[in-house]
């Protein structure tokens, strides 16, 4: 390499680190690059090739993603490559998403992605290329607390994408920079004006990328078997209308239910809400019952725990992934003050956070809580090792949705509703 | 801004829109109503169409107008019907019996849905998309170029069989320019069809060409190229987009592609885009007569272009149209290039995969036998009315500028 010949070059390049960031095409991904050329980092761009397939009625424009991103890296004087993790995520994450589809629950793709795509297969193949760090346009923060990072939520409460970003590794988390996570979403948006970059991209990327303007139903619909069903009312059984498989359909809805107005039943005017899936018998309930006991609850049961790294002063921070199989079946309902012993690091930990949350909460519940949802307000709550409690009634969310805690600004990991 | 990619698109003349114009709003009637405005609008329609014709060596109802090249060439291949040759019988329209015993007009109403006959249609694996894709879905087999991109004549002989009845090979590539021997293809298919009737078999064989890209640099006529069919687009010759047409001789015989009121012989049903075709055939007729001034031009800025950029790869060696040069640049990624050119101004087009070609990597360029390497280091520039000699000199500097650029950052 050239720059060899030249001490001060030389000089200036062994202190450059190396950061390789992810590159959608979007405005926000592009900003981060951006700001990390600035930085002085050297800088490379990777579009991660995810999802291509065309769907019907919809091209899928991976393709024209990708030229943003380029068109953004060469504009930037970045290297640029495409990387394609188009098997690995057909594998990790769509099966996944088709499979909690079919058993009923409504899964959150993007959850995912980051787990095993973005944080995992992307990083390790930067990290292999001889990248310092990773780098990606998520509204989140990390700071690094006793050796151990912490996720943070973003400076944007508006745009804040922890939830989505709660069960990456912390190895990961520890070689990564969110760029933009200090900044507001105008600030972002100006600042890529300010550079020329607003030419360079369209539009937004979006989460779900590849079932985009399909919708989720469309998309589900060429890759699961459905057969239209009865749709019956909860109190009565009679049925009223029909639906076209019970999969598309979740806890709490109210739209496109088919029902059968000549019967009366919509004469009142009031909205029939999804109550109840038997997905076995392909038969969706509902109520017009706002009260219905399906609808509201004030605890959660959860599963596939993931509780982030939560150093404690006294003691070394120890890995906390609690990974699936090892909860599955263990009888976690201890309570809350339980001094007894537990033999699994993973449950000590997470009845560490449990506890966290619940002692935190006495100082001040308002700095405590969960989301159910991107974007949702944060809830109050207690958390006994596998059920969330909250101190009053709250809109179940669908299974498969994620549970995340935070303790102030610091995400603590979460959980899937079941 | 300096427009190279004259391919790609070109922009509607100021005389073409001036024609089109009072045919929107003003003599908007519809050429098959009855009043005499209408006659009118409908009397104009037909001229203009003569006047495409006329620039092709064929007559006004020859043609068959589409909404673009896609169409027409979609049109030759789909509705192609299953036809022995030479056929009186057809005009009796009594069944036509085949070697095999049934009525072919009785069972398909166009022949190619019938797959599994590879060799009943060959097309130059060069072709455009709407010729390749189509060809796809009806079972076509390619047939290969040779290095310079030039037809192999040698393989098209060879892959004949009794069962072709469509050959398409474009008459000018749209990526290399390359200018193919259609008269050469069109003397082989004669033989053939001598050899055929000596035989007593009476299988149709037809020749297709996308003349697309060449309307407005090469003297076009389909008698002396021997074709029977051939693909026009107005989009390229300063003409508006969303108009083609199809020539179709006496000779092809064609189901419709829609029904409705008969527009078009009755092959294309619906009513006749008037400004569209006003408006290419005074784009047509400019194209005609500034056909040698323009030819030279360009091949006058070609040998600029080839002179004062430098460190290239020449692809495009031989047989192109004036106004394409294709080169390729060693270890340098031509995408990164089109970004770096269009935030100077300068709009080329590559044959690289990623979003220029959809994500894929050009077929002809690998027809042709280009490495993979080459084809990520190609641009190709199409020059076109647009363009002034000082332009010309100007993107040379700009490219040569932007390539060195490249290369020193690769190198640190």
């Amino acid at each position: 390499m050239q720059y060899f010949s030249l001490v001060g070059n030389y000089v200036i390049i062994m202190l450059m680190k190396t950061v390789y960031v992810g590159m959608s095409g979007g405005v926000d991904s592009s900003v981060s690059a951006l700001i990390l050329k600035e930085q002085g980092y050297k800088v490379t761009g990777v579009y991660m090739k995810n999802w291509s397939r065309d769907l019907p009625g919809m091209k899928c424009p991976w393709a024209e993603d990708l030229a943003d991103a380029k068109r953004v890296a060469v504009r930037l004087g970045i290297d640029f490559e495409v990387w394609d993790f188009e098997k690995a995520y057909r594998e990790k994450v769509v099966e996944y998403m088709l499979e909690e589809f079919r058993k009923g629950n409504t899964p959150n793709p993007d959850i995912m992605c980051n787990q095993e795509i973005k944080f995992k297969l992307f990083y390790e193949k930067a990290m292999a290329a001889g990248a310092d760090y990773i780098a990606t346009g998520h509204y989140a923060r990390v700071k690094p607390f006793s050796g151990t990072p912490r996720l943070l939520r973003a400076v944007d409460e508006n745009k804040d994408q922890t939830y989505f970003l709660y069960r990456i590794s912390d190895e990961a988390l520890a070689h990564t920079i969110f760029p933009i996570g200090g900044m507001l979403k105008p600030e972002v948006k100006k600042l890529a004006e300010k550079k020329g970059l607003h030419n360079a991209y369209k539009k937004e990327s979006m989460g779900v990328c590849f079932v985009g303007e399909v919708g989720m139903k469309d998309f589900l619909k060429e890759y699961i078997d459905v057969q239209p069903g009865e749709i019956r009312e909860i109190e009565s059984d009679h049925v009223l209308g029909y639906h076209e498989g019970a999969v598309f359909y979740t806890i709490g809805q109210r739209h496109g239910l088919y029902l059968d107005g000549e019967k009366g039943v919509m004469n009142d005017g009031l909205p029939y809400y999804v109550v109840k899936k038997d997905i076995d018998n392909n038969i969706v309930y509902v109520s017009k019952n706002l009260n219905h006991a399906a609808i509201w609850t004030n605890n959660l049961k959860l599963k596939d725990l993931f509780f982030r790294s939560w150093p404690r002063p006294a003691s070394p921070s120890t890995k906390v992934a609690c990974s699936s199989s090892s909860r599955k079946n263990e009888p976690a309902r201890s309570s809350l003050v339980s001094s007894g012993s537990l033999p699994r690091v993973a449950g000590a930990n997470s009845r560490a956070a449990a506890l966290r949350i619940a002692t935190s909460q006495k100082k001040s519940s308002s700095n405590i809580g969960v989301r159910l949802r991107h974007r949702a307000p944060l809830i109050p709550a207690t958390f006994d090792g596998d059920t969330l409690r909250f101190e009053s009634e709250i809109k179940r969310p669908a299974s498969g949705q994620s549970a995340v805690f935070y303790d102030g600004e610091v995400c603590l990991g979460g959980g899937i509703i079941v | 801004m300096i427009y190279l990619d004259h391919a790609a698109a070109t922009p509607v003349d100021r005389r073409v829109l001036e024609a089109m114009e009072p045919y929107f709003a003003e003599k908007f009637y519809n050429p098959s109503a009855a009043y005499l405005p209408a006659k009118e609008v409908s009397a104009d329609y037909e001229a203009a169409k003569a006047t495409i014709a006329h620039a092709i060596g064929a007559k006004a109802s020859d043609l068959v107008i589409t909404a673009g090249a896609t169409e027409a060439n979609n049109l030759a291949f789909t509705c192609l019907k299953p036809r022995e040759y030479p056929s009186f019988s057809e005009r009796s329209l009594a069944p036509v019996v085949t070697g095999i015993g049934r009525s072919v007009f009785a069972t398909s109403a166009n022949m190619l849905l019938e797959r599994g006959h590879s060799s009943r249609l060959l097309y130059l694996v060069t072709e455009h998309d709407s010729v390749r894709r189509v060809a796809e879905q009806y079972g076509g087999e390619a047939i290969g170029v040779l290095p310079n991109g030039l037809i192999d004549l040698e393989e098209l002989k060879r892959k004949i069989t009794d069962e072709t009845e469509l050959i398409s090979v474009s008459l000018a590539n749209n990526e290399l320019g390359t200018i193919q021997p259609l008269a050469e293809v069109a003397r082989i298919i004669r033989e053939v069809k001598l050899e055929r009737m000596k035989r007593g078999l009476k299988r149709q064989l037809l020749l297709h060409s996308d003349a697309s890209q060449a309307l407005n640099l090469l003297d076009i006529n389909v008698a002396r190229l021997g074709v029977d069919l051939m693909t026009l687009n107005a989009a390229k010759v300063y003409g508006p987009k969303g108009v083609g047409a199809l020539y179709v001789s006496h000779e092809a015989k064609l189901s419709p592609l829609t029904y409705g009121g008969g527009q078009e012989n009755g092959l294309r049903s619906g009513t006749e885009n008037v400004p569209g075709v006003i408006g290419f055939a005074e784009a047509v007729r400019m194209a005609k007569e500034h056909l040698n001034g323009n030819r030279k031009k360009y091949a006058a800025w070609r040998k600029i272009l080839l002179s004062e950029l430098q460190g290239y790869e020449l692809i495009n060696k031989q047989h192109a149209l004036d106004s394409f040069v294709v080169l390729c640049y060693n270890d340098v990624d031509a995408e990164r290039l089109v970004f770096l050119l269009e935030e100077k101004g300068v709009y080329v087009a590559t044959g690289a995969a990623c979003a220029a070609s959809k994500g894929v990597k050009s077929h002809v360029l690998k027809a042709i036998g280009l490495t993979n390497e080459q084809i990520a280091g190609s641009l190709r520039l199409t020059v076109g009315e647009t363009n002034t000699e000082e332009q010309i000199y100007e993107a040379a500097k700009i490219i040569n500028g932007v390539i060195e650029g490249e290369y020193d950052r690769c190198s640190g």
